[in-house]
This record gives C-alpha cells, structure tokens and sequence, in this order.
C-alpha cells in the first residue's frame, strides 16, 4: 500500500495516478483508491466517476472512491456478516452523527476498507493486488487517517472493533507492506509542511516515509553565455537584422531567461531546504508547461517519474 | 525586490473602466466593516490579506485588523506576529512608512486560535458552567473541535463576528484557512447548527439522562449491535455529549443566522483570489457564482502569479522557434554577433522562451476569460521571483491591489 499525501493541491492526484500507471506499464495489478472521493483520480485516470466498488479505468487500474456510509454498510456486511442497513437505519445514523464530526471511525473505515482490500485474494489464492496506491487525504487530515487505528485503539476500549483495529494498525506500520510518499512544492509552506508531516507520521502514526515528490520543478538551468546571447541578441546595433532573420521579437528573451534563472534557483534552494528536513529521497518532477490536465497530465508526470528511475 | 516585469510594452491597453491605479482597492473597500479574502489553497489568500488591509492603511486614516490563518513562518515574522494565542501586533503608521507605503492609517495584524474559538463557543453557549465544563472534558469534542468538517472556518466566522461586534477596528480584514473547497467557509455555520441540531441527536439523547439505555425495544438490536462494535462505555459518552450539545443548539443556531445576517449586509465584502492555474481558476468561478447564488457581495477579484505580459507576444514565440529548431541560427549568430555559441546553449533559449510563452498565453487566455465575465473589479499581481513576505514586498503588493 502506498499512500500519497501533502499539502492541497501540491499533487496528490497527479502523482499518484502517475504511479498507477507506471505499475501497471509494469505488468502489476493496480488498485487505485481516492479517499475523498473528489472524483479527481478517476479523472486523472481517464475515467468518469468511480464509486465503492472497483472498477477498470486502466489496462490493470481498477480504481475505487470512499465514501463514508457505503464504507460502514460494507464494512458491517464483511466482517460481521451484518446484512444490508434496511433495518438498522438508528445505527446507520448513529454512526453518521459520530463519522460526521469524530475523525476516529470514518477514518478508520478509510484505512479498515484498505485494509481488507490488502488482504483480500483471489480464487487462486493469491492476493486481489500487487499494489494498491491511495490518493489519500491531504496533510490536515492524514495523520488522523493514518494514526485512526492507533486512536481507536483507546477510544474504543472493547467490542469487536477492537481486535479488528489491531491488526488494521500491524498492517499500516509495516514498512514491508505499507508506505508513504509525500507531494511538495518549491514553496515555502508546502516544504514545511512536507518536513513537518514526515516527523509527525513517524511521531505519532509509527509510519515511515519513503520518499517526497518534489513537484513543479524549474529544472532548466541558464548559463551565463545564455544570458550573453540573450542580450547579444537585443544590441541596438543588430535589432533589424536580428529580427528579419529569426523571424519575430527577441526582446522577452532577456526576460524569460532571468525568470527561468530565478525560479530554477529557488527551485533548488527548496529541494535544498526539503533534504535537510525529511530524512527519506526527494524525487523532483519538473513543471509541465503543455496545457494538459487529467491522463495527459499524469502520463507526463509518470514519464517524469520512470526518467528519475526511483 | 525584482519584479519578473512591469513593462507593459506592446501590451493592448485595456478600456479605460479596467484600471484601477494604486491602492485603488484599498480607496474603494475601505469603508467596509469587514473584508473577506477568499479562494483555493496556496493561491495567496493569507499574502493578499495583508497586503490588503495595508492598502487600506494607505487611503485612510483608520485601524485595521487583519486576521491571519495559519500565515507562513516568514510571513508572520514580517507581521511581527509571535504565534497562535498571542496578542494582536500593531504595525505603526511610522514603520508601514519605512517599508515605503505612505500610510495614514495603521494595521494591525493577529492569528486565528481555532481551539480557544471552540473553547469560547461551548462557554458561550452552554447553560452553565458545569455543563461547559462536561462538553470541554468529553474525549469527543477534544477530537471534534479539530477534525469536524468546516471547524476552521467555523472558528474563523466566530472570530470574525465577535471582533466586528466588539467594534475596536475600523475594518477587519479576514484570511480563510487552507481549505480544499472554498465554499467550506460559507457553509460552515449552517453545518455545526446542522449537526448540532439534528433530529437524530434529541432522538439520541434521550428525555432522561438514561440516554441510549433508556430506549424502546425496537431498538434493542441496535443496540446489541452498537455495544458489540463500539463496545458499551464508547456509546454512552456519545450519548453523554450529544445531550450536552443540545444545550448548545439555542446559541449556535442565534449565532448562525446572525453571522449571515452579517456576511449580507452592505458593511461586508468578499474578494476571491486565485491564480491563473486551471484548478485554483475553476474554483473561483465557481465561488463567484456562489456568492451570488448566497446573495453575499463580492467586490473584488485579485488574480495573483500573474506571468509578464511581454513574454505572451507572438513574434516573439516565432523567433523562440527558429533559435530552437533551425541548426543554421547557430552559424548565422557566431557571423553577425561575433560571439560563438554552443547549439545547446542557443535551442536552450528558444526552448526556455517557449516554455514561458506557453504559461504566458495560458494566463492571457484565462485573463480575457475572466474580464469578460467578472462583474467586479479584477487585480493582477505579477509572479514575484523573490521574497514576498517582507513588509516592503507586501507594500509593493498593496500599491497594486
Ligand atoms: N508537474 C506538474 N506541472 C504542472 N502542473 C501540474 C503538475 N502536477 C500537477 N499539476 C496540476 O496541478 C493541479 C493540482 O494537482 P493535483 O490535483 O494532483 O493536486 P492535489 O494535491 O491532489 O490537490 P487537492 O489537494 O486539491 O486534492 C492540477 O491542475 C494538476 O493538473
Ligand atoms: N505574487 C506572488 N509572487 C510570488 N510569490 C507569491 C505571490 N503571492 C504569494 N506568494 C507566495 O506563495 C506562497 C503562498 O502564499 P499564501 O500563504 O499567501 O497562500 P494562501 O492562499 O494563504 O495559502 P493557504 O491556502 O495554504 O493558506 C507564499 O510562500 C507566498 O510568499
Ligand atoms: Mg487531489
Ligand atoms: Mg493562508
């Protein structure tokens, strides 16, 4: 299981579409799972909306949303043989109220129906996935997703949930089978945030990070001979000339080429500022300028990803 | 500080009505009670807050809050703001000066305390002390008060009425926290009165302090059901602090409808930023049409990051081309410029050009977009290269606002 969190909108989505992907070019059978049930995975995948049961988007991606209450529906019906809620409608909505505005138990249907999902095989015995990529909430809300099995652990002393949470908790602290990736940006708060949520899932979760996509990178570097060119190409002297022969205006060069210098130098300075903090590779993807957005933008970031080789 | 540009060469002038020259923002929200700066996550909310409430110190002689959530460790710095909880710092008319704006007023700058705004909810709205006190205690609400959908733009409503009613600031200027959906903050009260006035909880509650226990037999299976999952004590602290936030639903449904009350009234307006991104731009759109739907008046757009305009000119995208992809330029530059230059370098330059020309014509087309819908004034801020979390940077960012 890989999860994929940071701060909003630092590429969650991307990323972890861009990883499904990948798997999947690599022959593995891929579950896609979008915790918040956006809708935005099954977009970044090329596909429409996507609801509680798999479903093939992919060559290999399958992909599934969460959703509270079908996430408790099931969950009743899987472990407790609890058939369907028609007639239970006051615990349905009692789990409502809690799930609502308590993070421990809609958290850990999150990470219960995971979970199962980890566990479950098929008729030959062998396991339903070879991987399952979360697109998990984002830095806010994903220690409580993730830490959930611990907290229910002491808010729910006894009852059968109990024993079901401890081996939900085993599963999600084993590095061998679960892991998690950061997403970041060359920014201030999004580094921070990154460095800070490494410590705390480590702190607080006994997750280990295994790595940080450090997206929307500058990577261009400008040589001092660019800028002498650039400049070369706006003497006073040669501006016809220069003109007539390219074909159009080279005045916004000097232009582009200071604010590819500055942004690729403060592209760096934040990766730099990133592997100082957080103790696990930092992966840079670079900023893809092409209009794209949805597959085309996460067929882009995965063949960023496979020319990284990490 | 370095502006990527401000040459507006070869730029088509904009009608007459588009221009707002400096602090035009300032000179026109300045009367308002209260300023809500509103949009999607990362775009500048907390940046243009400040810089706002500065823009308003410029044009008139007045007090003005702005209340930060969650503002980057610089940005505080430069605010002068120590942490959450700590008191309100005022920047004095004479240091706004010396950062270069010519102030007449002066800002003061604070940071939203989410726990002490649910705390200082329950207190208020709670019958007696004891009760509060139950409420404060309740492993529950330690949980909600952090992770209930909307609880910190709950906090930050609360917030924002209590410091327009106690009326010590001419204006107040008020970020939005983080959130993934911009709209979190406008629903957020109608959500707590919601949940804590829901039917469900007087049915949960109980007339009796039997709470759950103290049911018909219809619900005998449930109950057996709950006790094997939950185990017996989780429900009946539910039970508990359902019924304690009964108690509640008086105060918070009054606090609701008069927070709206407020939001509507001709004293309050919203400015939506964003930048010029597919996402953050989508979401704004979206939160315009919303306002209006609310009946809540936006009076202004700030659209933030934008790319110089220069670097969208065709002509110059066509010479771009011929340094990337025609081999010959090399030979012909090394000629007539007298300097030779590796192939490399010279299709480096056509293709970095390119790139921002791309970006560039990706901001104009969703620039002339949003001129052609936007019914209120729009603000374009340049993409900054450097620190915009200095005071000067800020003062910078006012002038043009
Ligand atoms: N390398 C990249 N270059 C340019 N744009 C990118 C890149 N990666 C992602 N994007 C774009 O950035 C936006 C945000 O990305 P995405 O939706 O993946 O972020 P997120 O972290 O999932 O956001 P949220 O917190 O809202 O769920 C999208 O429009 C996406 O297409
Ligand atoms: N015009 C600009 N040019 C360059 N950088 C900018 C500009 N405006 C803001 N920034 C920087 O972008 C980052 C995000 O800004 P800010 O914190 O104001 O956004 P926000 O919308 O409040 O974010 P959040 O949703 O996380 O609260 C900060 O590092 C800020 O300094
Ligand atoms: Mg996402
Ligand atoms: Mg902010």
């Amino acid at each position: 299981m890989v999860f994929v969190t940071g701060k909003g909108g630092t590429g969650k989505t991307t990323v972890a579409a861009a990883l499904a992907l990948l798997a999947a070019r690599a022959g593995k059978r891929v579950l896609a799972v979008d915790v918040e049930a956006k809708g935005d995975l099954a977009a970044a995948l090329g596909g429409g909306a996507v609801r509680f049961t798999p479903q093939a988007l992919q060559r290999g991606i399958y992909a599934i949303a969460l959703q509270a209450e079908e996430s408790f529906q099931e969950y009743l019906g899987l472990y407790f043989k609890v058939p369907r809620l028609a007639r239970m409608t006051p615990l349905a909505r009692v789990f409502d109220f809690i799930a609502t505005g308590v993070p421990g138990p809609r958290d850990m249907l999150v990470v219960g129906k995971i979970a199962y999902e980890e566990r479950r095989r098929d008729k030959s015995g062998r396991p339903a996935w070879d991987i399952i990529i979360v697109d998990a909430a984002s830095s806010g809300h994903v220690v409580s997703h993730l830490a959930a099995a611990r907290a229910m652990l002491t808010l729910v002393r006894g009852g059968v949930i109990h024993s079901q949470v401890e081996w939900i908790d085993e599963l999600v602290r084993d590095d061998s089978r679960s892991t998690v990736l950061l997403t970041a940006l060359p920014e201030e708060m999004p580094v921070v945030e990154a460095i800070e949520l490494g410590a705390r899932l480590r702190s607080e979760a006994g997750i280990s990070v295994s790595g940080c996509v450090l997206n929307r990178m500058v990577l261009v570097s400008v040589s001092p001979s660019q800028r002498r060119l650039a400049a070369a190409l706006n003497r006073d002297s040669d501006a016809e000339e220069v003109r007539h022969r390219l074909g159009g205006d080279p005045a916004p060069f000097v232009e582009s080429v200071q604010l590819a210098s500055q942004l690729h130098d403060r592209s760096a300075e934040y990766a730099r500022q990133l592997r100082a903090g957080l103790p696990a590779p930092v992966v840079p993807v670079p900023l893809e300028t092409a209009s794209r957005s949805g597959l085309a933008m996460a067929r882009a970031v995965a063949d960023a990803l496979a020319k990284d080789g990490t | 500080m370095t502006v990527a540009t401000e040459r507006r060469r070869g730029e088509r002038r904009r009608p007459a009505h588009r221009e707002w020259p400096g602090f035009e923002m300032g000179e026109r929200l300045g009367a308002l009670r209260v300023v809500v700066c509103t949009g999607s996550g990362g775009v500048g909310k907390t940046t243009i807050s400040a810089a706002l409430a500065m823009s308003i110190a410029a044009t008139q002689d007045a007090r003005v809050l702005v209340l930060t959530v969650d503002p980057a460790k610089r940005l505080a710095s430069a605010l002068g703001i120590k942490g959450i909880g700590a008191d309100p710092v005022t920047i004095s008319r004479a240091r706004l000066r010396r950062a270069g704006l010519p102030a007449r007023g002066e800002v003061v700058a604070a940071m939203l305390d989410m726990k002490s705004a649910w705390d200082n909810m329950v207190e208020r709205y709670s019958p007696d002390r004891r009760s509060a006190e139950r409420i404060l205690k309740n492993r529950f609400y330690q949980r909600i008060s952090d992770a209930f959908v909307g609880s910190h733009e709950y906090a930050a409503m609360e917030a924002l009425y209590e410091l327009h009613e106690a009326g010590e600031y001419d204006c107040v200027v008020v970020d939005t926290p983080p959130s993934r959906n911009a709209l979190d903050f406008l629903e957020a009260p109608a959500r707590l009165t919601d949940y804590v006035g829901a039917r469900l909880l007087s049915w949960l509650a109980g007339p009796s302090g039997v709470g759950l226990r103290a049911m018909n037999f219809a619900a005998t299976p449930f109950l057996r059901l709950a006790d094997r999952l939950l185990g017996g004590d989780v429900l009946s602290e539910v039970s508990d602090f359902v019924r304690q936030l009964q108690g509640l639903y008086g105060g918070v449904q009054k606090r609701a409808r008069d927070v709206y009350r407020l939001l509507r009234s001709p004293q309050v307006g919203f400015v939506v930023v964003t930048t010029l991104e597919p996402g953050p731009f989508a979401e704004a759109e979206f939160f315009a049409a919303k306002l209006r739907e609310y009946t809540m008046p936006l009076r202004g757009m700030v659209v933030n990051r934008v790319l110089p305009p220069t670097l969208r000119e065709p002509s110059s995208a066509a010479a771009a081309t011929t340094l990337a992809d025609d081999p010959r330029i090399v030979e012909w530059i090394a000629q007539h410029l007298g300097e030779r230059y590796a192939p490399d370098a010279v299709r480096g330059v056509g293709r970095i050009h390119l790139m921002f020309n791309a970006l560039a014509q990706r901001d104009a087309r969703a620039l002339a977009k949003l001129e052609r819908i936007a019914e209120v004034p729009v603000s374009r801020i340049p993409l900054f290269t450097d620190d915009v979390s200095e005071l000067e940077g800020l003062v910078r960012i006012a002038g043009l606002l």
